[in-house]
């Protein structure tokens, strides 16, 4: 095999590992931000291919390419993270499960494992005062919303 | 089955035991085992791949390539999204020493400053306002982690398989090609040759004679020249660093003048295409929970 194609076949199998391990990332990681970062990188895996056969056909094509990916990167970024803060701030989690009621209609709802009980820690008892007058209530949304996040 | 196939089958079976297992399930996590299988199927794969032109070359190359691998791999299994961003980081370093290798300078640096200084610093931005407090558990615990996992290696296992055979095959017939080729020539170049050397013979004054031996000789020599440019080519080296490909002496100017020449308009687009992201980033943010923007009057 010339250097050429040996070059460009190790880069092609350098460019498909980083584009599944991100894949991997993206389908099994819970966390908004660890997901768009396993995004990103399998965005990494596709400019390595493209460069790789850029030097190998010796023409530019695959660069500019990059330059764009690079650019619509940028973008899906800022418009990405901008999504997830304005879900953070009506959750309070960066968690995707929260959002599961957005499913199709004929989908099974989403069963969350139930965490480990941790220890908890010991709390000094509250003091208990007489009750006056009635419970206020409090809507649910009201005290999940976190204004400050 | 042949060896080949067989050890990059076996590196697709340990890669995928290795990925479940570091992958964060349930709070469980088999960080020794999942390492240790990673590590053999990195080498088998590396093991698949032929060295490049020079030492250097592949020495620089198969150290980036771990580099890039090995944080990789850190990236989608950290418990923590904080490290999370550090090791992705560390994968764009690599992956601009791969672009750097492979002649792409200008990418190189834009991969460092757009992707490791702009985008990595929002995303940890972005972490740290919504961080929650103490080790949440949606870190901890992997969606199905077994079949995406096992999904993901399988489609690595699959490319590397398809791409070897295919450029092994390629090189090889281009290969074959190029020495019929060469034979054919001479051949041709010898046949040429004996029809002037038979021409030249007879009754003839030795003049014609002699004149008839220089056209031989300058057939001949044709042929070898020819024969070796085919050689050069089938080799991949031709004089490609001569000419003004990408790996041209002034990369970077003619890199520009591509990409302003040929690809203006695609440019023009990808800046109204920032534009309206920024304009549609900012609006997204500025909302207020009940839908009205921060910047109107309240009533």
């Amino acid at each position: 095999m010339n250097p050429e194609a040996a070059l460009l076949n190790n880069y092609l199998i350098v460019g498909a590992m980083l584009f599944g391990i991100g894949m991997i990332g993206f389908l099994s990681r819970r966390n908004m931000i660890v997901m768009f970062l396993a995004a990103e990188m399998m965005l990494q895996g596709v400019s390595l291919t493209l460069v790789a056969f850029a030097r190998f056909h010796n023409d530019y094509g695959g660069q500019m390419l990059v330059v764009f990916v690079i650019a619509v990167a940028a973008c899906e970024a800022a418009i990405a993270l901008a999504l997830v803060l304005m879900l953070v701030r009506r959750s309070g989690k960066l968690d995707v499960a929260v959002w599961h009621a957005l499913r199709e209609a004929d989908q099974p709802a989403f069963a969350e494992e139930e965490p480990p009980e941790e220890p908890a820690e010991p709390q000094e008892p509250s003091p208990q005062l007489t009750q006056a007058g009635l419970t206020p209530e409090i809507p649910r949304e009201e005290t999940e919303y976190r204004p400050r996040v | 089955m042949t060896g080949p196939q067989a050890t990059l089958i076996l590196a697709t079976a340990l890669g995928a035991v290795g990925m479940w297992q570091l992958l964060p399930r349930a709070g469980a996590r088999g960080k020794l085992l999942g390492a240790a299988c990673l590590a053999v199927a990195l080498g088998l794969w590396a093991s698949r791949m032929p060295l490049l032109a020079d030492w250097v070359q592949s020495g620089l190359f198969f150290i980036l390539a771990g580099v890039t691998i090995v944080a990789a791999v850190a990236t989608v299994t950290m418990r923590n999204p904080v490290y999370c961003a550090i090791w992705f980081g560390m994968t764009l370093l690599g992956t601009a020493g791969l672009l750097l290798l492979a002649g792409a300078e200008f990418l190189a640096v834009a991969t460092i400053v757009v992707y490791a200084g702009a985008i990595l610093v929002t995303f940890l931005f972005v972490l740290m306002l919504a961080q929650t407090e103490g080790r949440a558990w949606y870190d901890r615990s992997a969606w199905e982690a077994l079949v995406s996992a096992v999904a993901g290696i399988v489609i690595v296992g699959l490319l590397s398989v398809t791409t070897s055979g295919v450029l092994l095959a390629k090189g090889d017939k281009a290969a074959e090609r190029a020495a019929a080729k060469r034979v054919a020539a001479e051949r041709a170049a010898a046949e040429r040759a004996a029809a002037i050397a038979a021409e030249g013979k007879g009754d003839r004054p030795a003049a014609e004679r002699v004149l008839a031996a220089e056209r031989v000789l300058a057939e001949l020599r044709k042929a070898a020249e020819r024969a070796a440019a085919i050689a050069a080519a089938a080799e991949g080296k031709g004089d490609r660093q001569a000419d003004d490909g990408v790996l041209a002496e002034h990369h970077v100017a003619r890199f520009g003048a591509e990409l302003f020449g040929r690809h203006l308009i695609a440019i023009e687009v990808a800046g109204t295409l920032l534009l309206a992201a920024l304009v549609g980033a900012a609006a997204i943010v500025s909302q207020t929970r009940d839908g009205r923007t921060s910047g109107e009057d309240s009533p």
